[in-house]
């Protein structure tokens, strides 16, 4: 069974996922299907219904982003291994964000939202991290919002 | 054809319009003088033979054995004299018309036994004459009575469906009149017969002696006024067992059509104990029934038992008073041994009589409905009925159903047939039944709706049901093929006659004849029934591209061509196109080889082991066939497969990997409850076997595989055929040991038993599989894990490839042929009704009323299906080939229609064009907005 040990330490080096007990991660592990996707494949796209995440096991994708009225997404952000995406969507319930496309041969281990719904709610411990991950999240998307109006009013300054 | 021949009369039209006789006895006479008159004749012409017959043996005893008329050596005797002889009474003179043959006693042994022999055959062919006769004529009134029985059913007035059972009507005109066949051959024949017989012994009697006579009348006297009087809680209970046994089917109609309400609702034992109580109901009556019944039957045995009693005490009495001598007692009471048998066989067909008539009566009752239509409506007419046009106006209609509750109040409208209206207003605001009632399903209570210058409902169905097509909520549809659905829409009249050897029908020689004599339909089933002008095109040959037309409208090809790909065919059926994907497999092979798909489908290869298989199909190689015994659940039962595993060892491979399974099973999964959505992704066991395994395991692992039992040995044994190495990723196949699983295959294979060949279609490159379906065989592989859309990619690939070796047209074709189950379930409700919408366009009537025919669609199909019909309906160039009369569930899509109607509780409240009515300050606007 090493190889379902791989996957097992590779839920376990994600944050939000730590502090979970192995029986459970193991059985995260055994129901989660590994996924791999060619460069240029998209995972995902913006505006979808949300219906698993993923943990980029190998290779690296782009986060794109398209605001409204422009027809091309600009890319936000890289995604390298163990980075954890598409999680937020599907915790709740909300169209995906931002499209996520492999920008070279990407191994990806996909966990389904029923899966991981139901892990919440049997776990508080999982529950208590996924809510310390939003609070991050947010703080740092205010911080964000904040040093971005800065910006705006001294560029308007100006 | 003879058009003329196949057409029925008037005169049949009016025989069935005429209710059914409430009496069996004069129904049968009505259909079958003839023929009873008939088989009188023959079976009195067959009484002189019977009689001989009778007669002979004692002829043959006395004269030849025993010697009588052989007194001397050479005595001889006459053999077949004819003499006339007239009664004495009458002037008694004889005529010899045959001096017949002298033959001595040896000769004239043989010559009587001979005779004997020939009237034996010839009274036997009467018998299997009168009883093939009676039996045939039993069957035709059988036959008649079931086709007149459906006939009604079809002619019913449609609100009374509410109130009949299908379950019941079934079990009416199949099971209640299927004892009518047997009596109705004996009706007239056996009370003439019997009651003869009985008369003749009666005279007998009465010649003797007037007393003994009179005792014999009154012992009758008393038979035949006792029994009729026990026997009235007899046809009562008979009324009572028909009745409740009729209920009890139709309950279980019930039952099996509303299953999902029982099994989502555990409401099983209340049923049981609801089938219970009926059952008990008609357990009492059978068995009260039972008691009486053999109650008459003891009285009549005992009265029968009791003249002979009377015979003896008073016959007695008087011979010995000297007022009758002992040779007329004698005389009397073997003449009274005839009787009892003729005079019981009355009372039996009496008995037999009331309860058939009883059970008839019943039956009539349920068919003889008031306002059924005039069957000359449903006349069939194979001439073309030509288009109508004008308009239909409705005045002052008014429609209440039978519980009195008003549908539709006062309402006054003109509609063009070739409008373009649309119906509006929330659900029982009347627009609904409005519709209905032009399309006849509902009877307008008061008020005329009129075509022009004639009454709607005046116009036979060939006129309302070809000119004029119906869709509505209501998704029912019998079970048939797509294509056979589609065209069941214009099958109005036997149109051309086809050869039934090529159709590869046997079709009985007095087909025609026997359905004459029992007042059948002569129309021809196996004709070709397509009104193919009525849907535009010139025949058979113009059906794939009318209904492709209409299924592409209604958005359901895309169903059609995944339902093709799902479909098994038989290279027995269809060898080319079998052969045609064997070629198809290999281009695709091709085409995917080098190319980024390969990766995407792992090819059978009978000597690679298939990563992204299981075990169980790995080993297998090939499809089983589903009713054979080795199913993926039931591998461990066959023999053949067990002595492969234990001949290769593997049996200890696998009882190993059965352990790991079992125990990362238990690890994983124990405490989490059976409903729990990750059970989804454990492919080898339920969670209901999950909790046979611990206690299982344990033992495995204290005994190993040679100490533990056959059935714990099965249990993990039986584990790792569902393991796929690719998708449980649990690493538990290496190299070694599938080379061991591909040498099993082969020894499976090699050593296959003659019994097992047919049951299992084994991987063959160059052969198209029956068991697999067809995307399966082009593919001849397995999709592979873990790699992302490759389901979508290969299925596209192989789409793309059938479009461009023009197969298309045929695969649609094998998805027309998909069968859509009972009641058309195995389609879903959404795509049953695009069918039936399919279906109304194809028909080419003059105006098509949809009633929420799409109601279960989302909106956004609705209106993009509403959008091409109003195309079509508009026409090219304002040509407009048909009208519509839309009841819409989406008000917002009045806007697109010409005209619009508005209904609120019940009234029309408004009716215009969407651009005038938004105008106003009305329902309209709330409606709509």
């Amino acid at each position: 069974m090493s190889k379902l040990k791989d996957e097992v330490d590779l839920l376990r080096s994600i944050p939000m996922l730590a502090n979970m007990p192995a029986n459970k991660l193991k059985l995260l592990a055994f129901a989660s299907d590994r996924v791999s996707y060619p460069e240029g494949a998209m995972l995902f796209e913006q505006g979808d219904e949300a219906d698993a995440a993923y943990i980029v096991i190998s290779g690296s994708a782009d986060v794109l982003v398209s605001s409204d009225g422009e027809a091309k997404p600009n890319k936000v952000a890289e995604l390298g291994p163990n980075s954890f995406v598409g999680d937020m969507a599907i915790l709740c319930d909300i169209p995906r964000t931002a499209g996520i496309q492999a920008n070279s041969q990407l191994d990806t281990l996909r966990i389904r939202k029923e899966h991981m719904m139901d892990m919440v709610k049997e776990s508080p411990t999982l529950a208590m991290a996924v809510l310390r991950e939003l609070v991050q999240r947010l703080a740092k998307t205010t911080q964000d919002l904040s040093q971005a109006r800065e910006e705006v009013s001294s560029l308007k300054a100006s | 054809m003879a058009k003329g021949k196949i057409l029925p009369e008037k005169d049949t039209f009016e025989a069935a319009n005429r209710p059914l006789d409430n009496n069996l006895l004069r129904y049968v006479w009505r259909h079958t003088k003839a023929e009873q008159i008939w088989i009188l004749f023959v079976i009195i012409a067959s009484m002189p033979t019977y009689f001989l017959v009778l007669d002979l043996p004692v002829r043959i005893i006395n004269e030849p054995i025993q010697g009588e008329g052989f007194e001397e050596a050479d005595a001889t005797r006459q053999f077949m004299d004819l003499t006339l002889s007239v009664p004495d009474w009458l002037g008694g003179f004889s005529l010899e018309i045959f001096a017949g043959f002298e033959l001595s006693r040896w000769p004239y042994l043989i010559a009587l036994s001979s005779w004997f022999l020939v009237l034996v055959c010839i009274n036997g062919l009467f018998k299997f004459y009168i009883n093939t006769y009676k039996g045939r004529l039993g069957e035709r009134m059988l036959r008649r009575m079931r086709y007149q029985l459906a006939d009604r059913v079809l002619r019913f007035p449609i609100h009374h469906f509410k109130r009949v059972k299908g379950s019941e009507v079934a079990s009416m005109v199949k099971d209640e009149v299927e004892p009518f066949g047997e009596f109705i051959g004996d009706a007239f024949v056996q009370p003439v017969y019997l009651g003869g017989q009985a008369l003749v012994a009666f005279v007998f009697i009465l010649n003797q002696s007037f007393w003994l006579g009179m005792i014999a009348v009154a012992i009758i006297a008393v038979q035949v006024t006792l029994i009729p009087h026990l026997r009235k809680r007899v046809l009562v209970l008979g009324r009572m067992r028909q009745l409740t046994a009729r209920l009890l089917s139709g309950r279980i109609g019930e039952i099996v059509d509303g299953i999902t309400a029982v099994h989502v609702n555990d409401t099983s034992n209340y049923e049981r104990a609801e089938l219970s109580s009926r059952l008990g109901k008609i357990f009492f009556i059978r068995y009260e029934l039972y008691q009486r019944k053999f109650f008459i039957k003891f009285l009549n045995n005992f009265l029968a038992q009791l003249t002979p009693f009377l015979f003896y005490v008073v016959g007695g009495y008087f011979a010995i008073r000297g007022t009758l001598n002992v040779g007329q007692l004698l005389g009397v009471i073997n003449a009274y041994k005839d009787l009892p048998t003729p005079i019981n066989g009355l009372i039996l067909w009496d008995q037999k009589r009331v309860d058939i008539n009883i059970k008839y009566a019943q039956i009539v009752e349920q068919f003889n409905i008031k306002g059924m239509s005039d069957a000359e409506m449903q006349a069939p007419s194979t001439e073309p009925v030509p288009p109508i046009t004008g308009d239909i106006t409705v005045s002052n209609l008014n429609v209440v159903d039978e519980s009195g509750s008003t549908l539709v109040e006062d309402a006054d409208f003109t509609l063009p047939i070739n409008g373009i209206t649309a119906a509006i207003g929330p659900l029982g605001s009347g627009a609904g039944a409005m519709a209905n009632t032009l399309a006849g399903l509902q009877e307008p209570t008061s008020g005329r709706i009129k075509l022009n210058d004639s009454q709607l409902a005046d116009l036979p169905q060939s006129i309302r049901g070809r000119r004029f097509g119906y869709a509505g909520s209501e998704s029912y549809l019998p079970q048939s093929t797509i294509i056979n659905t589609l065209l069941y829409v214009n099958k109005h009249a036997p149109l051309v006659t086809l050869d039934p050897n090529e159709l590869g029908v046997n079709i009985h020689p007095k087909t025609e004849t026997e359905a004459k004599a029992s007042g059948n339909t002569l129309l021809d089933y196996y004709a070709d029934w397509v009104d193919y002008d009525a849907m535009g095109i010139s025949g058979p040959e113009g059906v794939y591209s009318k209904v492709r037309d209409a299924l592409e409208l209604v958005e359901l090809d895309e169903t059609i061509y995944e339902l093709a790909m799902r479909q098994m065919l038989s290279p027995k059926e269809t060898p080319e196109l079998c052969q045609t994907l064997i070629d198809i497999r290999q281009e695709f092979h091709q085409r995917i080889d080098g190319s980024p798909l390969s990766e995407m489908v792992e090819i059978w290869d009978r000597t690679t082991y298939n990563e992204h298989a299981t075990i169980a199909e790995n080993l297998l190689f090939g499809t089983v066939e589903e009713d054979a015994d080795f199913t993926a659940d039931h591998l461990l039962d066959n023999d053949h497969l067990r002595t492969v595993l234990q001949s290769t060892k593997l049996d200890r491979d696998m009882f190993d990997m059965g352990v790991e399974l079992a125990e990362t099973a238990i690890e994983l999964f124990a405490d989490l409850s059976p409903d729990n959505p990750f059970f989804e992704q454990l492919n080898f066991m339920t969670p209901e076997q999950l909790e046979e395994y611990p206690p299982i395991l344990g033992r495995a692992k204290q005994l190993g595989f040679d100490g533990v039992d056959e059935t714990d040995r099965r249990m993990l044994l039986q584990l790792p055929f569902g393991y796929v190495e690719r998708r449980n990723r649990l690493r538990l196949l290496d190299e070694e040991l599938q080379e061991r699983i591909l040498q099993a295959r082969k020894v499976f294979h090699d050593t296959l038993p003659q019994t097992m060949q047919g049951q299992i279609s084994e991987y063959d490159l160059n052969s198209y599989n029956p068991l697999n379906a067809v995307r399966d065989n082009i593919l001849f592989g397995k999709i592979a894990y873990g790699l992302s859309n490759a389901t979508e990619e290969v299925q596209e690939t192989i789409r793309e490839l059938l479009i461009e070796k023009g197969l298309e047209d045929d695969i649609f074709n094998v998805g027309l042929q998909f069968d859509i189950g009972t009641g058309g379930k195995r389609l879903s409700e959404n795509q049953r009704q695009r069918l039936i919408v399919a279906r109304v366009l194809t028909k080419g009537s003059d105006m098509v009323i949809f009633n929420r025919a799409i109601n279960t669609l989302d909106a956004r199909s609705q209106e993009r299906i509403i959008s091409k019909v109003l195309e079509r309906a508009r026409g090219k160039n304002g040509s407009k080939p048909f009208g519509l009369l839309w009841v819409l569930t989406t008000p917002s899509l009045a806007e697109k229609f010409d005209e619009v109607m508005v209904f609120d509780r019940q009234r029309l409240s408004q009716m215009g064009s969407p651009d005038i009515l938004k105008n106003e300050n009305s329902t309209y606007v709330a409606l709509v907005a």
